[in-house]
């Protein structure tokens, strides 16, 4: 069916900066405070206050753009866009027009662990968060009104706008996970997308083969504040069937604002854009330019962790397989962990193995991430190397695993107190198998005879008197040995 | 440059501002007089020049990211016309209004 | 003398020294206020209550931190533009009718700090959108010297109230002359700092990248004195200069070494014969103290009223955006938001301030924003660039404050465009950013006449010199008289 359009996606995402206090105050930015406690002058738009910016904003802002590969401008402006609504208090939001913080990055997709595609970012720009409005009653509308919530009001926001590079949705889904995860490492934001702290914008359009104009001109639908990335993939995937449809028909595409119903699936109209808004932007009297120094810049440049690119890189190097890789990338806890993990036991796939089953299903049994996991990365070691040295096998250490994760004990002590630890020691099984084959001369007969079957039973003799501790090949080998013994003697 | 009164309109819903309907032709009267005034300014060749946004070429002052106390609620409120559980009541929102 | 009668340098210095208790003046004070503001109607909100609490306090210091203090016991009135947590702030406006902000804004509690008691909020025009006061939704304010005219605009009631002595300082707000232009109406000084000079947190915004808070005073030391509390680098303002104020010198002038430039192009139309008269006078007294004083060209003049009502406009009809009813101040029914939105506004802001909002919103939109908006800003280059021109060959440009005297109530409210063109003066100042102040140059048929002297950017210390030297140059007439006082 793609045989008479091109699917054009661009995407516009924000995000709200981790700072202590807001863009142009110094209220706490602390999510989930009583409403309006975190409300002064300023982010009130009382009467007569002035903004003055946040210098830890300044410096996210500028990390996000380097690890985006932009340009960041010594020179850029703030504006003020222009608009009613009851959670904007001055009714204007002070945001960046005509010269933003930065522009002409990009953020590679990524597909088996290898670039695919690069997407271009337009720009980045500095602006700040509107207040929550609480709807009264159902829904929008409702004649009780509505109560508006300042709290949020002037939270530090980038935004980060993409070219219209994307293709499909899962291309607008493969972006929007690399563009967390390179920022994940920045430490900016909580990039939370259900509690707001990430937000993204998509903008949908088809292009008709036989269309060769702008792209800017084609009717485009934005689908509005959806609230994971799932739930983008699944927007831009519905919308495109109902734009293909309606070109099918033969219908016009209007351009317009849509929600998504997360429920449903669907899209569903908000506002046609073309009774469009005249925003009136202008620059902003109340604040001067901003000036950026070469030094600064690349002071932040220096300072920037490594990429997910370079990270994959280093992953790859340690044999950990592009899947694997992926989940580490994605969760910077994860990679911490592993690092940490690694660190101090040698076998890199072995921990990577037990991290991502076992220690990821108790993580989840418990609501834990790798930040909180109650068993660390020296913990986990510490049982891998028990399996290592022969003490425990891989079936018994899943056992000691979920004890540590239950008790927080460490994992010799998990294994003495559960009585688990495997017997390795020679002398000992050499003692049990004596007994075995003493007690079993017949059996000993048919495996002399030929009969290797008998072998078997005899191992789980040894096994049933060790309560299954000794170490199987050990058992086997040792049992061997003393059947050509007894065959000589 | 005169003023349409559609124009006029246009610029009152903007502005969030009712116009009477008696008033508007007055308005347009009015805005037409000042606007024929500033078209003085065609006369002037400002090709090359740089608009003049600030009027002291300073750079902007950062302020260190501290978290000072807010107001309580009830200051934040106290001047609210709507005040609702600790939040500014509105009345109910239609579709049409701003983004 | 009258403790009313005093400058608010002596009222500090006798404080200071117990010669004269604080309450002691506030008490003189507040008496003076109770016989002459009927008859003015300068104040819109006086706490005198108050007021002595803090004159008490004043008392009540040590000596050695009451000394410290240089307006120990002053009474200063600050126009109904800037934030005070123990009076309304309402820009005499009604969409702002009982406001009271939680905060002061800088000048208020500069103020306070270095020993100033606050009377009260003077009236203005709404929002300061004026010339007359006449635009205030509360009241009139007359003229003390004669009480049918309008004591100018928008700042009147700081004028008034300090031309009729019920203070002797009092802080007003300029965005294209509204110091300057009431001190000149009222025969007192009338002095703008640089933009950036004086903090405007606090001041509720009219044209941001205009505004400009200074004093209006009985003499050149009284503004000086006020000027150095109030000015000075704030860290909630962005736009406030981080460089050291200089105060002029306490030597007097010699004229012989001072270049003195007057715009051939100010001399044109609309000049009252008795101000262009006045003019040609205080020119040749000048000369006749050795001063040079030449014809210098600042060409696009022209081109800054029509400059100034884009700018200013537009700037305004965004600052005055968030008084839409939902946090504070007035609001008005409306069966939802957006009509909510539009009887509020429409209600709650009078004509010229919605005359002013349409303009600016027309002057920001979109289609017209290169050909107003970008256009006025790059005309406002080419004026600085005129007085920076202007400046390397003189050191103070001397032009009237005003076209006219004082004018009749309703004289001009009818037709906006006219009360615009009067700024023509003064506008130039706000535009460029330089300070300039208004002196009183004797009467004219019984009405106070004023001259402006403008500087370069931060030449304040010499312009306040200047000015000062021509005080001596012409001596104050005395005051109107008022309350029935003998």
């Amino acid at each position: 069916m793609n045989s008479t359009y091109e699917v054009i996606i661009g995407l516009e995402v924000h995000v709200e900066l981790k700072t202590q206090s807001k863009l142009f105050c110094s209220c706490s930015t602390e999510f989930g405070a009583e409403p309006n406690t975190h409300t002064c002058p300023v982010c009130l738009g009382m009467p007569g206050v002035l903004p003055v910016l946040n210098e830890a904003a300044v410096a996210c802002a500028v990390k996000a753009a380097l690890a985006l590969n932009c340009t960041v401008h010594p020179f850029s402006k703030f504006d003020r866009k222009q608009y009613f609504y009851p959670d904007l208090p001055k009714a204007y939001q002070i945001s960046q027009y005509d010269e933003p913080l930065a522009e002409h990055g990009s953020v590679p997709i990524v597909i088996d662990g290898a670039v695919a595609k690069t997407v271009a970012v337009r720009r980045i720009h500095m602006e700040e968060d509107a207040g929550k409005l609480n709807h009264l009653g159902q829904r929008l509308g409702d004649a009780k009104g509505s109560l508006v919530d300042l709290n949020r009001a002037g939270v530090p926001l980038v935004e980060i706008v993409s070219e219209p590079d994307m293709r499909s949705a899962d291309e607008a889904r493969l972006y929007l996970t690399e563009l967390r995860n390179v920022l994940s490492y920045l430490d900016i934001s909580d990039l939370r997308m259900e509690e707001g702290s990430m937000r993204c914008d998509a903008n949908v359009s088809l292009r008709p083969l036989d269309y060769h104009g702008s792209l800017e001109d084609l009717p485009r639908v934005e689908i509005k504040n959806v609230n994971s990335i799932r739930n983008v993939y699944r927007g831009i995937e519905y919308e495109i069937a109902r734009q293909a449809e309606k070109m099918g028909r033969g219908e016009r595409i209007v351009k317009e604002t849509r929600g998504f119903d997360d429920q449903n699936g669907r899209t569903y109209s908000q506002r046609s854009k073309e009774e469009a808004n005249d925003y009136r932007y202008f620059p902003e009297p109340d604040l001067p330019p901003l000036v950026l120094t070469a030094s600064y810049i690349e002071e932040a440049a220096q300072s920037l962790p490594p990429s997910p690119m370079a990270i994959r890189q280093e992953l790859a190097e340690a044999g950990v397989t592009a899947n694997d890789a992926e989940v580490i990338v994605a969760d910077r806890a994860a990679l911490e962990y592993w690092r940490s993990a690694t660190a101090v036991f040698a076998d890199k796939r072995q921990v990577t193995n037990w991290m991502l089953s076992d220690v990821s299903r108790l993580l989840n049994a418990y609501g834990d991430t790798f930040w909180t996991a109650r068993v660390g990365p020296q913990a986990l070691a510490d049982l891998l190397a028990l399996i290592e040295r022969g003490t425990l096998s891989g079936r018994m250490a899943k056992e000691v695993l979920d004890r540590m994760y239950e008790t927080g004990g460490r994992a010799e002590d998990i294994v003495q107190s559960m009585g688990v630890s495997q017997i390795t020691d020679k002398a000992a099984i050499q003692a049990v198998v004596q007994q075995v084959v003493a007690g079993n001369p017949h059996v000993v007969q048919d495996y002399l005879s030929g009969k290797d079957k008998a072998l078997g039973f005899l191992v789980g003799q040894v096994m049933k008197q060790t309560k299954g501790q000794a170490k199987p090949d050990m058992v086997n080998a040792i049992l061997k040995d003393v059947m050509a013994d007894y065959a000589k003697a | 440059m005169a003023l349409s009164e559609e124009q006029v309109k246009h610029v009152a819903r903007l502005a969030r501002l009712r116009l009477e309907t008696g008033d508007i032709a007055q308005v347009t009267r009015d805005l037409g007089r000042v606007l024929d005034y500033m078209t003085q300014l065609n006369a002037v060749d400002t090709e090359n020049v740089e608009p003049t946004m600030h009027v002291i070429g300073l750079a902007m002052p950062l302020r260190e990211d501290r978290v000072k106390p807010s107001l309580t609620a009830e200051a934040a409120l106290k001047n609210a016309p709507d005040p609702r559980d600790n939040m500014f009541g509105v009345p109910r929102i239609m579709d049409g209004g701003d983004s | 003398m009258r403790i009313y009668e005093m400058t608010a340098g002596d009222i500090a210095s006798k404080v200071r020294r117990k010669d004269l208790s604080a309450t002691e003046c506030m008490e003189e004070i507040a008496e003076r206020i109770g016989r002459v503001e009927p008859s003015v109607g300068a104040f819109l909100h006086l706490n005198l209550d108050e007021a002595m609490r803090q004159a008490r306090a004043i008392d009540n210091l040590p000596s050695g931190e009451r000394e410290r203090l240089p307006l120990a016991g002053v009474p200063v009135a600050v126009k109904d533009n800037m934030a005070t947590q123990s009076m309304p702030t309402t820009a005499a406006s009604k969409i702002l009718e009982g406001f009271v902000a939680p905060y002061d804004a800088t000048v208020v509690s500069r103020l306070q700090h270095a020993g100033a008691v606050i009377v009260g909020k003077t009236n203005m025009d709404e929002f300061a959108m004026g010339s007359s006061t006449e635009h205030s939704a509360y009241q009139l304010t007359r003229n003390p010297w004669d009480r049918d005219r309008v004591p100018g605009g928008s700042s009147g009631g700081s004028a008034a109230a300090v031309a009729a002595q019920m203070v002797p300082v009092a802080l007003g707000s300029d965005t294209g002359g509204s110091i300057r232009q009431p001190a000149s109406y009222c025969g007192v000084t009338g002095f703008k700092p640089t933009y950036g000079r004086v903090s405007r947190y606090g001041l509720i915004a009219f044209a941001s990248s205009l505004d400009q808070i200074g004093p209006l005073a009985r003499n050149v030391d009284d503004a000086s004195l006020i000027y150095e509390v109030i000015a000075g680098y704030d860290p909630l303002d962005a736009s406030s200069l981080r460089v050291e104020k200089a105060l002029p010198k306490a030597t007097d002038v010699s004229w012989a070494n001072v270049r003195i430039g007057v715009p051939k192009q100010y001399g044109s139309s609309g000049l009252d014969a008795s101000v262009q008269a006045r003019l040609a006078e205080v020119i040749s007294r000048l000369e006749s103290q050795g001063a040079s004083v030449v014809e210098v060209s600042l060409p696009h003049t022209e081109y800054a009223i029509a400059a100034y009502y884009l700018v200013a406009p537009a700037e305004a009809s965004s600052n005055l955006s968030r008084f839409d009813g939902v946090r504070y101040g007035y609001r008005a029914s409306g069966a939802d938001l957006l009509e909510m939105y539009e009887n509020t506004r429409a209600q709650g802001f009078g004509e010229e301030v919605k005359r002013r909002i349409l303009l600016g919103t027309h002057a920001l939109s979109a289609g017209y924003y290169d050909a107003y908006y970008l256009k006025a800003q790059k005309i406002r280059t080419l004026i600085r660039q005129d007085f920076e021109q202007a400046f390397a060959a003189v050191d103070v440009i001397l032009t009237p404050t005003t076209p006219d005297l004082a004018f009749r109530f309703g004289e001009k409210s009818q037709d906006p465009l006219q009360m615009y063109l009067s700024d023509v003066y003064t506008v130039t100042a706000n535009l460029a950013g330089i300070p300039a102040i208004s002196t009183p140059a004797g009467l004219a048929g019984g009405l106070p006449v004023g001259m402006q002297w403008l500087g370069p950017i931060m030449g304040e210390e010499s312009l306040l010199h200047i000015a000062r030297g021509f005080e001596k140059l012409w001596p104050s007439e005395g005051w109107p008289a008022l309350g029935g006082e003998a």
